[in-house]
């Protein structure tokens, strides 16, 4: 016969561990603790959203590619190097899924892109020129290739470095430079076309 | 590159040569560039589109519909199957017939209860060194935490220690050794959750 024992999990909360560093729920985590994993879940679940919408286009499909990165990420997790860099691995799991998922539909059946409305309903006048900034913005990074777009998004979004990036995407720092100046010089010219 | 990032600026330089300057690090120095009212203000408005792409994901996220409950009880469900429980560990038992034991995941997750119940305290990484595998073989735990800010270090350490072995001692058979405990982080306490000495804190 074999009894199994489960200690009961105390005070502790989702609620309690709101207040823990990234360090703490990625230890935690790798720990098997499924509520430090779900702390970090709520933390950086809405900019993964909002980043692999960037990609797919669509915020239901881009859901589903969080919880597919969330998965992954739970798996992976005991390799972390760095806990209190979990937000840059996390982005870094995200894009390589977002893409992923983009190749793999385009292969299947083209979808047009959906706009992501960036509505705000506060202050209309101020709010205003913000948008319209935005809606270029958003129009330019749609525009861009998928390397650069992806690149864009990993150096400005997810904050990684050059030599992070070329890593994630096995090319040179030199041409991950190339691709961002590029990048850069598009949004640029078609903000230009706003201002 | 497009014809549009070709397009010279009145002091002809380009949208493209003024990106790869950026990439740069605006070095070397380029006089002819920082010596230009032009060429800055495109510097400056190229600069911008970082910080700006940073808010735009800000405001797209805050756009999206919020996280359902079941959105999240998916990833849970998933992630409960895969259980990283580590090695059980045996309990002695009067009757010879029957084993009797408990996962290193749950020792940990009780660890963690009683290290959390500390005010002020929250637990990091839990370690088991030592033969878990043989009853009474002796065992060091190593445990990191997170001190809310304003608590005395050396005062919540001892605390956990104590909670430690005191529920280790009631709930397994496992011969500690030692405790050790790191204090490697400092968060800010929730409510409910305050520090004694309320009036230090920023």
């Amino acid at each position: 016969m074999i009894v199994a024992m489960r200690a009961r999990t105390g005070k502790t909360s989702p609620q309690s561990l709101t207040a823990a560093g990234d360090v703490i729920l990625v230890a935690r985590a790798i720990d098997g603790d499924s509520l430090a994993f779900e702390t970090l879940i709520r933390r950086y679940a809405p900019i993964m959203r909002a980043y692999a919408a960037r990609i797919v286009g669509s915020p239901a499909e881009a859901d589903d590619v969080v919880q597919d990165s969330f998965f992954l990420a739970w798996q992976r997790l005991p390799d972390i190097r760095d806990g209190a860099a979990v937000r840059a691995w996390l982005m870094r799991i995200v894009s390589r899924q977002a893409f992923t998922h983009l190749r793999r539909r385009r292969a299947d059946v083209p979808l047009p892109l959906a706009t992501l409305s960036s509505t705000d309903s506060r202050q209309p006048e101020q709010v205003a020129v913000r948008n319209a900034q935005f809606s270029a913005l958003s129009a330019a990074l749609d525009r861009l290739p998928d390397d650069q777009r992806q690149c864009w998004l990993l150096r400005e979004v997810a904050e990684l470095s050059y030599r992070e990036i070329a890593e994630e995407l096995a090319i040179s720092p030199a041409s991950v430079r190339g691709k961002l100046a590029r990048a850069r010089a598009s949004v640029g010219a078609d903000m230009e076309a706003w201002r | 590159m497009n014809d549009l990032t070709r397009t010279q600026l009145d002091c002809e330089k380009s949208l493209d040569e003024l990106s790869d300057y950026l990439s740069r690090d605006r070095t070397p120095y380029d006089e002819s560039i920082e010596t230009c009212p032009e060429c800055l203000n495109a510097l400056e408005a190229l600069e911008r589109l970082g910080p700006l792409s940073r808010d735009l994901l800000a405001e797209d996220a805050a756009a999206l519909p919020p996280l359902s409950d079941s959105w999240i009880g998916r990833i849970m469900t998933n992630i409960h199957r895969e259980m990283r429980s580590g090695r059980s560990v045996p309990i002695s038992h009067s009757d010879p017939h029957v084993t009797v034991t408990v996962t290193e995941g749950a020792i940990r997750a009780l660890i963690r209860a009683a290290g959390d119940a500390v005010t002020g305290i929250l637990v990091g990484r839990c370690e088991l060194l030592g033969d878990l595998d043989t009853v009474d073989a002796p065992i060091t735990v190593r445990v990191t935490a997170s001190i809310a800010w304003g608590e005395s270090v050396p005062g919540l350490a001892d605390e956990v220690r104590v909670q430690v072995y005191r529920a280790l001692a009631q709930h397994t058979q496992i011969r500690v050794v030692s405790v050790d405990v790191a204090i490697e982080d400092v968060h800010i306490a929730e409510r409910g959750d305050a520090p004694s000495s309320e009036g230090e804190r920023p």
